[in-house]
Protein backbone atom coordinates (compact mmCIF):
# COMPACT_ATOMS: atom_id res chain seq x y z
CA UNK A 1 0.00 0.00 0.00
CA UNK A 2 0.68 3.70 -0.90
CA UNK A 3 2.74 4.97 2.11
CA UNK A 4 2.10 8.33 1.36
CA UNK A 5 -1.68 8.51 0.41
CA UNK A 6 -3.63 10.93 1.47
CA UNK A 7 -5.67 8.05 3.88
CA UNK A 8 -2.75 7.07 5.31
CA UNK A 9 -1.21 10.58 5.77
CA UNK A 10 -5.03 11.31 7.89
CA UNK A 11 -4.21 7.59 10.02
CA UNK A 12 -0.99 8.74 10.65
CA UNK A 13 -2.33 12.44 11.82
CA UNK A 14 -5.33 10.76 14.01
CA UNK A 15 -3.00 7.75 15.62
CA UNK A 16 -0.20 10.76 16.82
CA UNK A 17 -2.87 13.27 17.53
CA UNK A 18 -4.89 10.27 19.64
CA UNK A 19 -1.57 8.84 21.66
CA UNK A 20 0.42 11.95 22.26
CA UNK A 21 -3.41 13.51 23.94
CA UNK A 22 -3.62 10.51 25.76
CA UNK A 23 -0.38 10.51 27.26
CA UNK A 24 -0.43 14.53 28.07
CA UNK A 25 -4.08 13.98 30.01
CA UNK A 26 -2.80 11.17 31.74
CA UNK A 27 0.40 13.42 32.62
CA UNK A 28 -1.97 16.26 33.89
CA UNK A 29 -4.59 14.34 35.53
CA UNK A 30 -1.70 12.14 37.79
CA UNK A 31 0.21 14.89 38.64
CA UNK A 32 -2.94 17.33 39.39
CA UNK A 33 -2.90 16.68 43.19
CA UNK A 34 0.81 17.23 43.83
CA UNK A 35 0.70 20.73 42.30
CA UNK A 36 -2.27 21.63 43.69
CA UNK A 37 -0.96 20.89 47.61
CA UNK A 38 2.21 22.92 46.15
CA UNK A 39 0.10 25.96 45.35
CA UNK A 40 -1.59 25.20 48.53
CA UNK A 41 1.88 25.71 50.59
CA UNK A 42 2.91 28.34 48.25
CA UNK A 43 0.11 30.79 49.25
CA UNK A 44 0.51 29.61 52.90
CA UNK A 45 4.45 30.23 52.68
CA UNK A 46 3.39 33.71 51.05
CA UNK A 47 0.76 34.49 53.81
CA UNK A 48 2.96 33.45 56.90
CA UNK A 49 5.81 35.58 55.21
CA UNK A 50 3.67 38.67 55.42
CA UNK A 51 2.68 37.44 59.24
CA UNK A 52 6.05 38.06 60.05
CA UNK A 53 5.62 34.98 62.64
CA UNK A 54 8.13 33.04 60.46
CA UNK A 55 11.08 32.36 62.31
CA UNK A 56 14.10 34.79 60.62
CA UNK A 57 17.36 33.78 58.64
CA UNK A 58 16.71 29.84 58.45
CA UNK A 59 14.32 27.62 56.41
CA UNK A 60 11.33 26.54 57.79
CA UNK A 61 9.79 22.89 56.83
CA UNK A 62 6.46 22.52 55.16
CA UNK A 63 4.96 20.84 57.63
CA UNK A 64 5.44 23.72 60.84
CA UNK A 65 4.93 26.05 58.46
CA UNK A 66 1.22 24.96 57.69
CA UNK A 67 1.32 24.09 61.70
CA UNK A 68 1.59 27.95 61.98
CA UNK A 69 -0.68 28.86 59.11
CA UNK A 70 -2.96 26.73 60.64
CA UNK A 71 -3.14 28.62 64.22
CA UNK A 72 -3.55 32.02 62.62
CA UNK A 73 -6.78 34.21 62.93
CA UNK A 74 -8.29 33.45 60.08
CA UNK A 75 -11.97 35.20 59.33
CA UNK A 76 -14.54 35.96 56.79
CA UNK A 77 -15.47 39.52 56.48
CA UNK A 78 -18.42 40.57 54.60
CA UNK A 79 -17.00 43.44 52.39
CA UNK A 80 -20.50 45.48 51.33
CA UNK A 81 -21.79 45.33 55.27
CA UNK A 82 -17.84 46.27 56.69
CA UNK A 83 -18.12 43.43 59.26
CA UNK A 84 -17.10 40.16 60.21
CA UNK A 85 -19.79 37.24 58.88
CA UNK A 86 -19.25 34.69 61.94
CA UNK A 87 -21.48 31.60 59.99
CA UNK A 88 -19.67 30.74 57.62
CA UNK A 89 -16.65 28.62 58.34
CA UNK A 90 -13.27 29.99 56.81
CA UNK A 91 -11.45 27.19 57.05
CA UNK A 92 -13.54 26.04 53.37
CA UNK A 93 -14.80 29.48 51.73
CA UNK A 94 -13.06 29.47 48.59
CA UNK A 95 -12.79 32.89 46.97
CA UNK A 96 -12.96 31.16 43.59
CA UNK A 97 -15.76 29.32 43.89
CA UNK A 98 -17.62 31.99 45.42
CA UNK A 99 -16.60 34.20 42.60
CA UNK A 100 -19.26 32.14 39.84
CA UNK A 101 -22.19 31.57 42.48
CA UNK A 102 -24.38 34.68 42.07
CA UNK A 103 -25.39 34.34 45.58
CA UNK A 104 -21.82 34.72 46.95
CA UNK A 105 -21.02 37.63 44.11
CA UNK A 106 -21.94 40.90 43.36
CA UNK A 107 -21.05 42.93 40.03
CA UNK A 108 -18.66 45.93 40.02
CA UNK A 109 -19.95 49.25 39.18
CA UNK A 110 -17.73 49.95 35.49
CA UNK A 111 -16.77 53.44 37.03
CA UNK A 112 -15.16 51.91 40.55
CA UNK A 113 -13.49 48.61 38.27
CA UNK A 114 -10.07 50.13 38.48
CA UNK A 115 -8.74 46.30 38.51
CA UNK A 116 -11.10 45.70 35.31
CA UNK A 117 -12.56 42.38 37.57
CA UNK A 118 -16.14 42.69 36.32
CA UNK A 119 -17.53 40.47 39.46
CA UNK A 120 -16.09 40.44 43.12
CA UNK A 121 -17.33 37.87 45.89
CA UNK A 122 -19.37 39.55 48.56
CA UNK A 123 -17.13 38.03 51.36
CA UNK A 124 -13.40 37.72 51.36
CA UNK A 125 -11.14 35.97 54.23
CA UNK A 126 -9.13 37.92 56.33
CA UNK A 127 -5.84 36.98 58.47
CA UNK A 128 -5.38 38.87 61.44
CA UNK A 129 -2.10 38.69 63.69
CA UNK A 130 -1.66 39.34 67.30
CA UNK A 131 1.05 39.86 69.05
CA UNK A 132 -0.01 40.00 72.85
CA UNK A 133 -3.84 41.46 73.09
CA UNK A 134 -3.14 43.64 70.32
CA UNK A 135 -3.59 43.52 67.08
CA UNK A 136 -0.16 43.46 64.71
CA UNK A 137 -1.21 43.18 61.41
CA UNK A 138 -4.20 42.62 59.06
CA UNK A 139 -3.50 41.05 56.34
CA UNK A 140 -6.18 41.07 53.20
CA UNK A 141 -6.83 39.20 49.47
CA UNK A 142 -6.30 41.51 46.61
CA UNK A 143 -6.31 40.86 42.51
CA UNK A 144 -6.36 43.04 39.82
CA UNK A 145 -6.22 42.06 35.74
CA UNK A 146 -2.64 42.27 34.86
CA UNK A 147 -1.33 42.48 31.13
CA UNK A 148 -1.71 38.64 30.74
CA UNK A 149 -3.49 37.55 33.93
CA UNK A 150 -5.05 37.97 36.66
CA UNK A 151 -2.92 38.72 39.38
CA UNK A 152 -3.32 37.03 42.98
CA UNK A 153 -1.69 38.79 46.23
CA UNK A 154 -2.06 39.23 49.79
CA UNK A 155 -1.05 42.69 51.22
CA UNK A 156 -0.54 43.16 55.72
CA UNK A 157 -1.33 46.27 57.28
CA UNK A 158 0.17 47.79 59.90
CA UNK A 159 -2.39 48.23 62.62
CA UNK A 160 -3.07 51.71 61.55
CA UNK A 161 -4.47 50.05 58.43
CA UNK A 162 -3.12 52.46 56.34
CA UNK A 163 0.41 51.65 56.44
CA UNK A 164 1.94 48.71 54.21
CA UNK A 165 3.80 45.98 56.07
CA UNK A 166 4.31 43.84 53.34
CA UNK A 167 2.82 42.58 49.69
CA UNK A 168 3.24 39.68 47.96
CA UNK A 169 2.18 38.43 44.77
CA UNK A 170 1.45 34.40 44.92
CA UNK A 171 -0.40 33.46 40.82
CA UNK A 172 0.53 35.42 38.10
CA UNK A 173 1.70 34.97 34.34
CA UNK A 174 3.12 38.24 33.87
CA UNK A 175 5.79 38.75 30.85
CA UNK A 176 8.68 36.68 32.49
CA UNK A 177 11.66 39.19 32.98
CA UNK A 178 9.50 41.94 32.62
CA UNK A 179 5.97 42.06 34.20
CA UNK A 180 6.51 39.38 36.64
CA UNK A 181 9.30 41.62 38.65
CA UNK A 182 5.92 42.20 40.90
CA UNK A 183 7.49 38.90 42.40
CA UNK A 184 10.78 40.15 43.06
CA UNK A 185 11.60 40.60 46.75
CA UNK A 186 13.53 43.78 45.66
CA UNK A 187 10.46 45.26 44.32
CA UNK A 188 8.78 43.89 47.00
CA UNK A 189 10.33 45.50 49.71
CA UNK A 190 9.87 49.09 48.84
CA UNK A 191 6.32 48.56 49.85
CA UNK A 192 6.99 48.21 53.21
CA UNK A 193 6.28 51.23 55.03
CA UNK A 194 4.34 53.18 52.41
CA UNK A 195 1.27 54.41 53.47
CA UNK A 196 -2.44 53.80 51.22
CA UNK A 197 -4.40 56.25 52.67
CA UNK A 198 -3.73 59.98 52.62
CA UNK A 199 -5.33 62.25 55.36
CA UNK A 200 -8.07 62.78 53.64
CA UNK A 201 -8.90 59.24 53.41
CA UNK A 202 -9.06 58.12 50.24
CA UNK A 203 -6.73 55.67 48.46
CA UNK A 204 -3.33 57.79 47.15
CA UNK A 205 -0.99 54.58 47.12
CA UNK A 206 0.58 53.89 43.20
CA UNK A 207 3.64 52.32 41.09
CA UNK A 208 5.41 55.88 39.95
CA UNK A 209 6.36 56.39 36.86
CA UNK A 210 9.75 56.37 37.41
CA UNK A 211 12.61 56.09 40.23
CA UNK A 212 10.66 57.54 43.54
CA UNK A 213 12.73 60.48 44.39
CA UNK A 214 13.05 60.44 48.02
CA UNK A 215 11.54 63.16 50.05
CA UNK A 216 9.13 64.33 47.52
CA UNK A 217 5.53 64.90 49.20
CA UNK A 218 4.48 61.79 46.78
CA UNK A 219 7.35 59.60 48.43
CA UNK A 220 5.66 57.77 51.04
CA UNK A 221 2.75 56.34 48.90
CA UNK A 222 4.50 55.32 45.79
CA UNK A 223 6.90 52.52 44.72
CA UNK A 224 9.53 52.22 41.47
CA UNK A 225 7.71 51.79 38.30
CA UNK A 226 8.94 48.16 36.96
CA UNK A 227 11.21 48.69 33.46
CA UNK A 228 9.39 47.68 30.66
CA UNK A 229 6.19 46.65 32.42
CA UNK A 230 4.14 49.98 32.36
CA UNK A 231 1.01 47.75 32.07
CA UNK A 232 1.43 45.87 34.85
CA UNK A 233 2.62 48.76 36.95
CA UNK A 234 -0.49 50.47 36.43
CA UNK A 235 -2.86 47.02 37.20
CA UNK A 236 -1.09 47.17 40.28
CA UNK A 237 -2.00 50.99 41.15
CA UNK A 238 -5.63 50.38 39.87
CA UNK A 239 -6.04 47.12 42.11
CA UNK A 240 -4.73 48.70 45.28
CA UNK A 241 -7.45 51.86 44.41
CA UNK A 242 -10.22 49.27 43.36
CA UNK A 243 -9.51 47.44 46.75
CA UNK A 244 -8.74 50.25 49.06
CA UNK A 245 -11.71 52.61 47.91
CA UNK A 246 -14.98 52.37 48.16
CA UNK A 247 -16.13 49.70 46.85
CA UNK A 248 -13.31 47.45 48.65
CA UNK A 249 -11.88 47.20 52.11
CA UNK A 250 -12.32 51.05 52.61
CA UNK A 251 -15.55 50.90 54.82
CA UNK A 252 -14.25 47.55 56.75
CA UNK A 253 -10.78 49.42 57.77
CA UNK A 254 -13.09 52.42 59.07
CA UNK A 255 -15.24 50.38 61.14
CA UNK A 256 -11.86 48.56 62.21
CA UNK A 257 -10.51 51.38 63.20
CA UNK A 258 -13.74 52.81 65.30
CA UNK A 259 -13.80 49.38 66.96
CA UNK A 260 -11.06 46.95 67.24
CA UNK A 261 -11.68 43.59 67.31
CA UNK A 262 -11.04 41.55 70.54
CA UNK A 263 -8.76 38.44 70.13
CA UNK A 264 -10.35 35.27 69.78
CA UNK A 265 -9.83 32.77 72.74
CA UNK A 266 -6.67 30.70 72.04
CA UNK A 267 -8.27 27.46 71.00
CA UNK A 268 -3.99 26.13 70.44
CA UNK A 269 -1.20 26.43 73.03
CA UNK B 1 30.45 6.43 12.24
CA UNK B 2 30.65 4.83 15.29
CA UNK B 3 28.24 4.94 18.44
CA UNK B 4 30.82 6.50 20.28
CA UNK B 5 31.66 9.35 17.49
CA UNK B 6 27.40 9.68 17.43
CA UNK B 7 27.87 10.54 20.83
CA UNK B 8 31.09 13.00 20.99
CA UNK B 9 30.74 14.35 18.08
CA UNK B 10 27.88 17.05 18.58
CA UNK B 11 30.48 18.63 22.06
CA UNK B 12 32.52 20.40 19.67
CA UNK B 13 33.09 19.64 16.27
CA UNK B 14 29.16 19.57 15.71
CA UNK B 15 28.05 21.42 18.52
CA UNK B 16 24.37 22.77 18.18
CA UNK B 17 25.15 26.17 19.44
CA UNK B 18 28.33 26.98 18.47
CA UNK B 19 28.27 25.36 15.15
CA UNK B 20 24.62 25.69 13.77
CA UNK B 21 23.89 28.23 15.92
CA UNK B 22 20.56 26.55 17.19
CA UNK B 23 19.19 26.88 20.85
CA UNK B 24 20.16 30.46 20.71
CA UNK B 25 17.23 31.32 23.00
CA UNK B 26 16.93 29.58 25.57
CA UNK B 27 20.59 29.90 25.90
CA UNK B 28 20.23 33.83 26.37
CA UNK B 29 17.15 34.25 28.26
CA UNK B 30 18.17 31.90 31.21
CA UNK B 31 22.22 31.22 31.45
CA UNK B 32 21.78 34.49 34.47
CA UNK B 33 21.73 31.48 36.97
CA UNK B 34 23.55 28.28 36.78
CA UNK B 35 20.82 26.32 38.47
CA UNK B 36 18.21 27.26 36.08
CA UNK B 37 20.59 26.60 33.56
CA UNK B 38 21.31 22.86 34.61
CA UNK B 39 17.54 22.10 34.77
CA UNK B 40 17.05 23.29 31.35
CA UNK B 41 19.91 21.08 30.31
CA UNK B 42 18.65 18.13 31.63
CA UNK B 43 14.97 19.12 30.69
CA UNK B 44 16.17 19.98 26.84
CA UNK B 45 18.04 16.76 26.92
CA UNK B 46 15.31 14.64 28.20
CA UNK B 47 13.09 16.05 25.37
CA UNK B 48 15.37 15.37 22.64
CA UNK B 49 15.84 11.72 23.64
CA UNK B 50 12.38 11.29 24.05
CA UNK B 51 11.27 12.91 20.50
CA UNK B 52 14.38 11.20 18.60
CA UNK B 53 13.39 7.91 20.18
CA UNK B 54 9.82 7.96 19.11
CA UNK B 55 10.03 9.75 15.59
CA UNK B 56 12.49 7.03 14.72
CA UNK B 57 10.20 4.11 15.92
CA UNK B 58 7.89 5.55 13.66
CA UNK B 59 9.75 6.83 10.63
CA UNK B 60 9.06 3.77 8.30
CA UNK B 61 5.35 4.58 8.77
CA UNK B 62 5.24 8.20 9.03
CA UNK B 63 4.33 9.64 5.36
CA UNK B 64 6.44 12.53 4.15
CA UNK B 65 3.35 14.75 3.69
CA UNK B 66 2.32 14.96 7.30
CA UNK B 67 6.05 14.21 8.81
CA UNK B 68 6.30 17.73 10.36
CA UNK B 69 3.14 17.80 11.75
CA UNK B 70 3.62 14.61 13.44
CA UNK B 71 7.51 15.33 14.52
CA UNK B 72 5.93 18.54 16.55
CA UNK B 73 2.93 16.95 17.88
CA UNK B 74 5.51 14.38 19.41
CA UNK B 75 7.97 17.04 20.47
CA UNK B 76 4.85 19.50 22.21
CA UNK B 77 3.55 16.20 24.11
CA UNK B 78 7.19 15.63 25.36
CA UNK B 79 7.67 18.76 26.67
CA UNK B 80 4.17 19.35 28.42
CA UNK B 81 4.81 16.02 29.74
CA UNK B 82 8.15 17.49 31.24
CA UNK B 83 6.79 21.21 32.13
CA UNK B 84 4.01 19.42 34.51
CA UNK B 85 6.44 16.89 36.06
CA UNK B 86 8.83 19.93 36.78
CA UNK B 87 5.83 21.70 38.22
CA UNK B 88 4.64 18.96 40.32
CA UNK B 89 8.24 17.82 41.58
CA UNK B 90 10.15 20.93 41.60
CA UNK B 91 7.94 23.75 42.04
CA UNK B 92 10.40 26.61 42.82
CA UNK B 93 12.42 25.61 39.11
CA UNK B 94 9.09 25.43 37.46
CA UNK B 95 8.81 29.14 38.83
CA UNK B 96 11.63 30.58 37.86
CA UNK B 97 11.99 28.75 34.36
CA UNK B 98 8.27 29.75 33.99
CA UNK B 99 7.48 29.45 29.96
CA UNK B 100 11.26 28.58 28.69
CA UNK B 101 10.36 24.85 29.38
CA UNK B 102 7.41 25.20 27.69
CA UNK B 103 9.32 26.94 24.81
CA UNK B 104 11.76 23.80 24.75
CA UNK B 105 8.90 22.81 21.61
CA UNK B 106 10.89 25.75 19.64
CA UNK B 107 13.99 24.67 20.38
CA UNK B 108 15.41 24.29 16.74
CA UNK B 109 17.66 21.85 18.30
CA UNK B 110 14.77 19.19 18.93
CA UNK B 111 13.31 19.80 15.13
CA UNK B 112 16.97 19.56 13.82
CA UNK B 113 18.13 16.42 15.10
CA UNK B 114 14.78 14.72 14.23
CA UNK B 115 14.71 15.58 11.02
CA UNK B 116 18.47 15.37 10.71
CA UNK B 117 19.09 12.17 12.54
CA UNK B 118 15.67 10.37 13.64
CA UNK B 119 14.32 10.28 10.33
CA UNK B 120 17.41 8.68 8.71
CA UNK B 121 18.30 6.30 11.58
CA UNK B 122 17.37 3.58 13.74
CA UNK B 123 16.67 3.96 17.86
CA UNK B 124 19.67 3.01 19.09
CA UNK B 125 21.51 5.55 16.72
CA UNK B 126 18.54 8.47 17.33
CA UNK B 127 18.98 7.89 21.02
CA UNK B 128 22.93 8.32 21.14
CA UNK B 129 22.71 11.25 18.81
CA UNK B 130 20.17 12.84 20.85
CA UNK B 131 22.40 12.42 24.22
CA UNK B 132 24.95 14.00 22.55
CA UNK B 133 23.43 16.77 21.36
CA UNK B 134 21.86 17.31 24.57
CA UNK B 135 25.36 17.29 26.09
CA UNK B 136 26.83 19.51 23.69
CA UNK B 137 23.77 22.08 24.35
CA UNK B 138 24.55 21.77 27.96
CA UNK B 139 28.09 22.22 28.00
CA UNK B 140 27.74 25.71 26.43
CA UNK B 141 24.83 26.42 28.89
CA UNK B 142 27.06 25.76 31.66
CA UNK B 143 30.23 27.67 30.34
CA UNK B 144 27.98 30.59 29.41
CA UNK B 145 25.86 30.53 33.21
CA UNK B 146 29.15 30.24 34.83
CA UNK B 147 30.72 33.16 33.26
CA UNK B 148 27.20 35.10 34.00
CA UNK B 149 26.12 34.03 37.25
CA UNK B 150 29.51 34.78 38.99
CA UNK B 151 30.69 37.87 37.29
CA UNK B 152 27.19 39.17 37.31
CA UNK B 153 26.34 38.24 40.77
CA UNK B 154 29.56 36.58 42.47
CA UNK B 155 27.45 33.09 43.07
CA UNK B 156 27.60 29.62 41.33
CA UNK B 157 24.46 28.31 41.81
CA UNK B 158 23.31 30.19 44.75
CA UNK B 159 26.27 29.56 46.82
CA UNK B 160 28.69 33.21 47.11
CA UNK B 161 32.08 32.79 46.05
CA UNK B 162 32.74 36.35 45.71
CA UNK B 163 32.00 38.79 48.67
CA UNK B 164 30.44 42.16 47.10
CA UNK B 165 32.02 45.56 47.11
CA UNK B 166 28.84 46.99 49.30
CA UNK B 167 28.67 44.18 51.53
CA UNK B 168 31.99 44.88 52.54
CA UNK B 169 34.06 42.40 50.18
CA UNK B 170 35.99 42.93 47.30
CA UNK B 171 34.15 42.16 44.46
CA UNK B 172 32.40 44.72 42.50
CA UNK B 173 29.66 42.56 40.24
CA UNK B 174 28.59 43.68 36.62
CA UNK B 175 24.89 43.42 36.50
CA UNK B 176 25.42 43.88 32.91
CA UNK B 177 26.24 40.10 32.88
CA UNK B 178 22.47 38.94 34.39
CA UNK B 179 21.10 41.10 31.50
CA UNK B 180 20.17 38.73 28.16
CA UNK B 181 23.12 40.68 25.68
CA UNK B 182 25.58 39.49 27.81
CA UNK B 183 25.32 36.35 26.58
CA UNK B 184 25.39 36.96 22.85
CA UNK B 185 28.71 38.72 23.50
CA UNK B 186 29.90 35.49 25.24
CA UNK B 187 28.61 32.88 22.97
CA UNK B 188 29.98 35.22 20.26
CA UNK B 189 33.73 34.83 21.79
CA UNK B 190 32.60 30.89 22.37
CA UNK B 191 32.30 30.25 18.65
CA UNK B 192 35.12 32.69 17.90
CA UNK B 193 37.43 30.45 20.01
CA UNK B 194 35.94 26.94 18.63
CA UNK B 195 36.74 28.56 14.88
CA UNK B 196 40.26 29.48 16.04
CA UNK B 197 41.03 25.60 17.17
CA UNK B 198 38.84 23.96 14.77
CA UNK B 199 39.49 26.51 11.57
CA UNK B 200 37.65 23.87 9.82
CA UNK B 201 34.22 25.29 11.40
CA UNK B 202 34.72 28.78 9.17
CA UNK B 203 32.15 29.38 6.81
CA UNK B 204 33.37 30.72 3.13
CA UNK B 205 32.57 34.07 2.71
CA UNK B 206 29.10 34.81 0.90
CA UNK B 207 30.74 37.42 -1.33
CA UNK B 208 34.67 38.18 -2.71
CA UNK B 209 35.63 41.57 -1.73
CA UNK B 210 35.79 43.35 -4.95
CA UNK B 211 39.30 44.24 -5.55
CA UNK B 212 40.10 47.32 -7.53
CA UNK B 213 42.71 47.99 -9.56
CA UNK B 214 45.98 49.97 -8.19
CA UNK B 215 45.63 53.71 -8.75
CA UNK B 216 41.50 54.07 -9.05
CA UNK B 217 39.51 55.71 -7.27
CA UNK B 218 36.49 54.21 -5.80
CA UNK B 219 33.36 56.17 -6.43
Amino acid sequence: MNKDSPRNALFAVLITALVCSSLVSAAVVVLRPIQLNNQMLDRSRNIMQLTGLLPGGQAVEDDEMLELYKSLDRRIIDIDTADFENEMDPGTFSKRRALTDPELSVAIPPDLDQASLGRRTRFAPVYMVWKENTLDRVILPVRGSGMWSMLYGYIALEPDLSTISGMTFYEQNETPGLGDQITHDHWLEQWQGRRIYDDSGSPRFRVSEGVVAPGSASAEFEVDALTGATVTGNAVTGLMHYWFGPHGYQDFLLALREQAPERPAQTSP
Amino acid sequence: MSSMQTLTTPLVKENPVTLHVLGICSALAITNSLTSSLIMSVALTTVLIISNAAISAVRQYLPSSVRLLVQITIIASAVTVIDQFLSAFMPEAARTLSVYISLIVTNCIVLGRAEACAMKNGVGTSILDALGNGMGYSLILIIVATIRELLGNGTLMGYRLFELAHEGGWFQENALFLLAPSAFFIIGFLVWGVRIWKPEQKEKPDFEPISLPHGEERR
